[in-house]
């Protein structure tokens, strides 16, 4: 099964709408080329059963996140999710991260930063082509700041 | 002059491999037109045009009387203005000329094209000192980054497919397409082609984050 979707382009453009997630990642990437390239990412690259599946579970975090008011202000850092570059080429800038991160301070509701847990976590939400990480990254984003709307008392 | 020179086509291939295919056929639709007119625009396009597809183009759209002035970058600025590198696929010295000095504070790299007609690379690089720099694909990474976009040049499309370098199809694979912010498709034809796009790959629209023009 090929894994690029050369024909009919305008039917996966139809159904997985860029702008759609562009307009979640918002609150998180306020550059408009930023959000352009996540969003690409996320639902134009990889399988397509992959980008449907990221831009299904991205909008109904979405409406589950508008339902409750939006995101918040944001707060914290974000870890960030490096492109995949062969390791000789690599510069050791922040350009070679994508522009969205794992927020930290969502992952700090499941384990203290820095234990054993939190690091395997993230690793594994890091890891793996640029649309299974940067998809991980934009679900953690909202869910983060849903549960900071649903229970702002417990944040770490 | 009235008859086809008899080594145009080897003139034209050296021309296009230092110009690219527009560029040059750009250049020798209005030159043959100086020395022949129309008739002779016409004999050239049906002489050498089956071998020379986007010639074919450009002197139809001479004889149209559509074969405008100097080409606008003005589709792409908005988008490469944005970014901090960009890598261009392909050559034509026509566009580059034109956008090329509008992108100050902008990193541009000439991707070399070992798949097109074999240049003399200097020679085609002299043309840009200062502007751009020649770039090699083994390093192509080293041009990738959140503010990195690569370019290329689409000779018509009739909305899903296109017609790139053949080079494109090497550097807008998987493994680099999302190492870079924007892949930039620059039709530079229109619409499809009449004749058999040889020299050029075929690839999907969907291939590129904005496909802007003409």
């Amino acid at each position: 099964m090929s894994h690029r979707l050369l024909a009919p382009s305008s039917l996966s453009r139809d159904l997985l709408r860029r702008e759609d997630i562009e307009a979640l990642l918002e609150p998180w990437l306020p550059d408009a080329t930023d959000r352009g390239y996540v969003a690409r990412c996320i639902v134009e690259e990889g399988p397509i059963h992959h980008r449907g599946a990221n831009y299904a579970l991205l909008r109904l975090l979405g409406l589950a996140l508008a339902a409750v008011g939006g995101a918040g202000p944001q707060r914290g850092e974000a870890a960030p999710v490096a492109l995949r570059l062969p390791p000789h080429l690599r510069r050791g800038v922040d350009d070679e991260n994508f522009p969205l991160g794992v927020p930290l301070s969502a992952l700090e509701r499941l384990a203290p930063r820095g234990s054993p847990t939190f690091d395997a976590l993230l690793d594994c939400l890091r890891d793996g082509p640029p649309h299974h990480a940067l998809a991980n990254a934009a679900m953690v984003c909202l869910l983060g700041a849903l549960i900071d709307r649903l229970a702002p008392e417990t944040a770490p | 002059m009235s008859a086809l020179p008899p080594r145009l086509a080897g003139a034209f291939l050296s021309a296009a491999s230092e110009l690219g295919m527009a560029s040059a056929a750009r250049l020798f639709a209005r030159e043959v037109a100086r020395a022949g007119g129309r008739e002779l625009v016409a004999a050239a396009r049906d002489t050498f045009g089956r071998d020379f597809p986007v010639f074919h183009v450009v002197a139809s759209r001479w004889l149209a009387g559509e074969l405008d002035a100097a080409p606008s970058p003005a589709p792409v600025l908005p988008l490469a203005g944005a970014l901090a590198r960009l890598l261009v696929v392909g050559l034509e010295a026509n566009w580059l000329d034109a956008l090329l000095p509008r992108l100050a504070g902008v990193e541009v790299g000439l991707l070399r094209d070992e798949a097109a007609v074999a240049a003399d690379f200097r020679r085609v690089l002299a043309n840009y000192e200062g502007l751009a720099v020649g770039v090699e694909l083994a390093e192509l990474h080293r041009w990738s980054g959140r503010r990195s976009g690569l370019l290329t040049f689409v000779y018509g499309s009739d909305g899903h497919v296109a017609h790139v370098p053949t080079t494109w199809l090497r550097v807008s694979g998987p493994d680099v397409r999302t190492q870079f912010a924007a892949l930039i498709g620059w039709n530079i034809l229109g619409g499809p082609m009449d004749v058999y796009p040889r020299w050029l790959a075929e690839t999907g629209v969907a291939d590129f984050s904005r496909l802007v023009g003409p």
